[in-house]
């Protein structure tokens, strides 16, 4: 085995190759596992087998959270103890949204599994601009892994214990990034979208608490600072979203305008009920749905934001499964 | 019965053994003289507080001298107390003793739960009846005979009570598996009887009044050292008797997470010796601590009381009439080996080959390779595997908890209750005074309802009835819960007057019913806050 580490990146759309690139770019020796073939001249070697990602020692998952249960049921048997596994999914699976992390642990041998998140955009990973990853794992060598594999002068890793809090960080800022885009395209002024973001923040935190994460993940890059940075990421797919919902055209035509598939959409209904069952108090999420599912005017959440009664102060989220 | 496991030959090796963990832990020492200080505050500190002048004065001259001594000096201040901690800590195996216990196990029981045992209470003792008609071992019995076999095995089965210990090694006899060593608490070697028993069947003592990190580190590796060498061992990965009667839903370890470090440690010799991880429940009718316990969890003063010196257990005449009634009933204990999992919380087959979900082989040495692929141990590592061994054996708990007359009569009263009162505060629940008697015919049909809801699942392979509670139906059961409580504690659980039934401990009635909380048929105010982790 060479000194570098090797790194499959299963998953050939946008999402997998920028990431394939960026650990290229850090002098990681990577293979594209995928039916499409890498960009042109990236030095990626490209193996369209699934079980080719076997190979490398640092597997990184970056297919649609629909078809992750799939992939790693055709991957697992392929897979021993010695394989580190990311996944760069931005979703959460099933009704009890279940995290990646956990259908990795059904489905494969591997217990050293680890997710990547924060505030990076494809087009930054794709240019090599200077951007910040968070990476989450309770194994501290997966974080000095994937530090190794991915981390350069134009990269760099913040590293969390907290996988359970990051991975539903990921997921709650890209549905929180839909209503960023609503705020910008109704010209809402810096107050507001502070405190949009600070509240949406932490009605997050109520959630991903209530799931087994740590407030302060939520609180941290991979929370606060990726739904921040959504607030200047015009081009990011759920901002692209909501400013299309926010302009009157329909769910259909919005998702047409991104080009992309937005997970959060899917997110959305299944969300509802899992905070119903579990006690926690969504009003921002359920604003969202309404604009996003029943299609409400996204003005209103501006107006939901203003009026929505305040439970006495707020508190911070109570250690519970609720 | 085997005579060819290693506790056999453990006499002549413990020298060796003692040695080895002296080393080992000198080897560990970074700062000799920071772990210095933290056991010469500790031990002052407790030492202070009781009475004992000589050892006292031991650790207040090292405290003074410690200044004037070069870090060479130091170093050997730490290897002696190491060494005297090694000694302290390791036990004894008398073949002739374990014989001769085997036969007389009921007395030994008897015993093992009462410190203050003489010899005349133990000739009293020996007319106890056999246990072997009451106690009941089931489960993966036959696998794990095979598995003892192939690598170190690591029993990891749920505490109830000060019985644990002694009734698990009479199971493994009866299951025709060679005993296992196990640390018990320091305070269990105070009487005589007990101690030459304990002593002989190889309990090493764990001393939890010390606190300081050597302590804890020469007990690490005594046990790492142990396991490695093929020796069977037994622990119970809640830390302390569960004081609610719950069955445990989060485990610290301790000291069973020394068994993924032990694999770790063989493979990086290159001599592999696998361990195998055996969760198991001991499930009793009644528990002889019953009241205690739960008043201690009421009072949420498991901290303040970890070490209960006090309770029913140490009463030797109580502990001789609970046995001798206990003893009388069907299923009065019953033994239930879960599925062996390697430290990987993988399952294993008959061969001690480990497998993945779908049951195809997998390499557990897989493991330990870090990125390198290079066969590494890894403490921070290896902690996590700990964490996640722990939810594997707390789901494996779930599954193999043998439900007993008492705890579905408890829950079904429990219920009846909740509904009475319309809330589920058991606070409030534990106070209110029950304002008419249930009707035996009510609490007969309750029950037999509430079989039907755990008949489904055990179908599904998420609880196990015992074959009384299978069989039966609401009136038989409710009759054998009476009877088992019957005179099993200082107040009645349930009392029937007029063909109604009273409850005459609320106490009792949630800890018998606290069985069932984890299974989402019964009152359930032990589930865990979540936090990240197993901790």
């Amino acid at each position: 085995m060479s000194d570098r580490l090797t790194v499959a990146v299963v998953g050939g759309g946008p999402w997998g190759q920028a990431l394939a690139l960026a650990a290229r770019r850090a002098g990681s020796e990577v293979t594209l596992v995928s039916r499409r073939a890498p960009p042109e001249g990236s030095e990626l070697k490209h193996e369209v087998e699934l079980g080719a990602a076997a190979a490398s020692r640092l597997i990184l998952l970056a297919v649609p959270s629909s078809s992750a249960s799939e992939v790693l049921q055709a991957l697992g048997p392929r897979l021993d103890g010695g394989h580190f596994l990311l996944h760069g999914i931005r979703g959460l699976v099933g009704d009890e949204l279940a995290p990646i992390s956990s259908l990795v642990r059904a489905h494969t041998p591997v217990r050293r599994i680890g997710a990547l998140g924060g505030p990076v955009l494809v087009d930054e990973l794709r240019a090599g601009t200077p951007s910040v990853m968070v990476v989450g794992s309770h194994f501290q060598e997966v974080l000095d892994a994937s530090r190794e594999a991915f981390e350069h002068d134009a990269l760099r890793l913040y590293m969390t214990r907290d996988l359970t809090g990051l991975e539903w960080a990921s997921a709650l800022t890209a549905l929180l990034s839909i209503a960023e885009g609503f705020a910008l395209a109704s010209r809402a002024g810096p107050g507001i979208i502070a405190a949009f973001t600070t509240r949406a923040v932490h009605e997050a935190a109520r959630i991903a608490v209530a799931a087994g994460g740590e407030q302060s993940t939520l609180l941290g890059l991979a929370g606060l600072g990726d739904l921040l940075a959504a607030v200047n990421q015009p081009g990011r797919p759920e901002v692209i979203l909501g400013s299309a919902l926010a302009s009157g055209l329909s769910l259909d035509e919005a998702r047409a305008r991104v080009g992309l598939r937005v997970e959060a959409i899917e997110l959305l209904p299944r969300l509802l009920p899992w905070a119903e069952a579990h006690k926690v108090r969504i009003p921002i999420v359920s604003a969202i749905a309404d604009a996003v599912l029943k299609g409400a005017p996204p003005q209103s959440l501006i107006r939901r934001l203003m009026t929505e009664p305040q439970s006495s102060a707020d508190r911070a989220p109570r250690n519970s499964a609720g | 019965m085997r005579r060819d496991a290693p506790i056999f030959r453990f006499n002549d090796a413990r020298g060796a053994i003692e040695d080895e963990v002296v080393r080992r832990v000198m080897e560990r020492v970074g700062d000799p003289t920071a772990l210095l200080e933290d056991a010469i505050y500790n031990e002052v500190r407790r030492l202070s507080a009781s009475d004992s002048e000589g050892e006292l004065a031991r650790w207040r001259s090292l405290a003074r001298r410690l200044r004037t001594l070069d870090p060479d000096a130091r170093r050997r201040e730490v290897q002696a107390i190491a060494r005297e901690h090694a000694h302290d800590v390791s036990g004894n195996f008398d073949p002739r003793v374990f014989a001769l216990a085997t036969r007389l196990m009921p007395p030994v029981l008897g015993a093992l739960v009462a410190p203050k045992a003489t010899f005349t209470s133990l000739r009293r003792l020996l007319d106890a009846r056999a246990l072997a008609d009451r106690v009941t071992v089931e489960g993966h019995t036959r696998q794990v005979a095979r598995l003892v076999e192939k690598g170190t095995v690591v029993y990891v089965p749920t505490h109830l009570s000060n019985m644990d210990s002694i009734v698990f090694g009479y199971a493994l006899d009866l299951a025709g598996l060679p005993p296992a060593t196990y640390g018990a608490g320091k305070n269990l070697f105070t009487n005589p009887v007990l101690s030459f028993f304990m002593h002989n069947l190889g309990a090493y003592k764990v001393d939890r009044r010390l606190r300081h990190a050597l302590y804890k580190d020469v007990l690490k590796v005594y046990s790492c050292v142990l396991i490695e060498q093929g020796y069977h061992s037994l622990f119970f990965p809640g830390g302390t008797r569960s004081r609610s009667g719950g069955v445990e839903r989060r485990l610290k370890l301790g000291l069973a997470g020394t068994g993924v470090e032990a694999f770790a440690r063989t493979a990086q010799r290159g001599q592999a010796k696998k361990v195998f991880f055996v969760p198991s429940t001991i499930n009793y009718l009644v528990t002889l601590e019953a009241q205690t316990l739960i008043g201690d969890f009421l009072q949420d003063a498991g901290k303040a009381r970890f070490i209960i010196d006090d309770d029913e257990s140490s009463r030797i005449e109580k502990v001789v009439a609970f046995s001798n009634k206990m003893l009388k009933h069907n299923e009065a204990v019953v033994i239930r080996f879960g599925e062996p999992v390697d430290p990987f919380g993988n399952r294993v087959d008959d061969e001690g080959n480990s497998l993945d979900a779908r049951g195809n082989p997998i390499d557990p040495l897989s493991y330990l390779k870090n990125r390198r692929g290079e066969l590494v141990v890894d403490a921070d590592r290896d902690a996590q595997y700990t964490r996640e061994l722990g939810e594997v054996i707390c789901d494996a708990y779930l599954r193999h908890t043998v439900i007993l007359p008492t705890h579905l009569i408890a829950a079904a009263m429990m219920n009846r209750l909740r509904e009475d009162a319309g809330t589920s505060d058991i606070f409030t629940l534990l106070r209110v005074r029950q304002k008419v008697g249930v009707p035996w015919s009510q609490l007969a049909t309750d029950a037999t309802r509430l079989r039907d809801a755990l008949r489904e699942q055990e179908l599904r392979g998420r609880v196990v009835l015992g074959p009384t509670v299978r069989e039966g139906n609401g009136d038989t059961l409710l009759a054998e819960a009476l009877r088992a409580w019957q005179g099993s504690h200082r107040s009645p659980v349930l009392e029937e007057v007029n063909g109604e039934l009273w409850i005459g401990d609320a106490t009792l009635v949630f800890y018998y019913q606290n069985r069932l909380a984890a299974h989402g048929v019964a009152l359930d105010v032990l589930a865990p806050r979540r936090e990240r982790g197993a901790a």
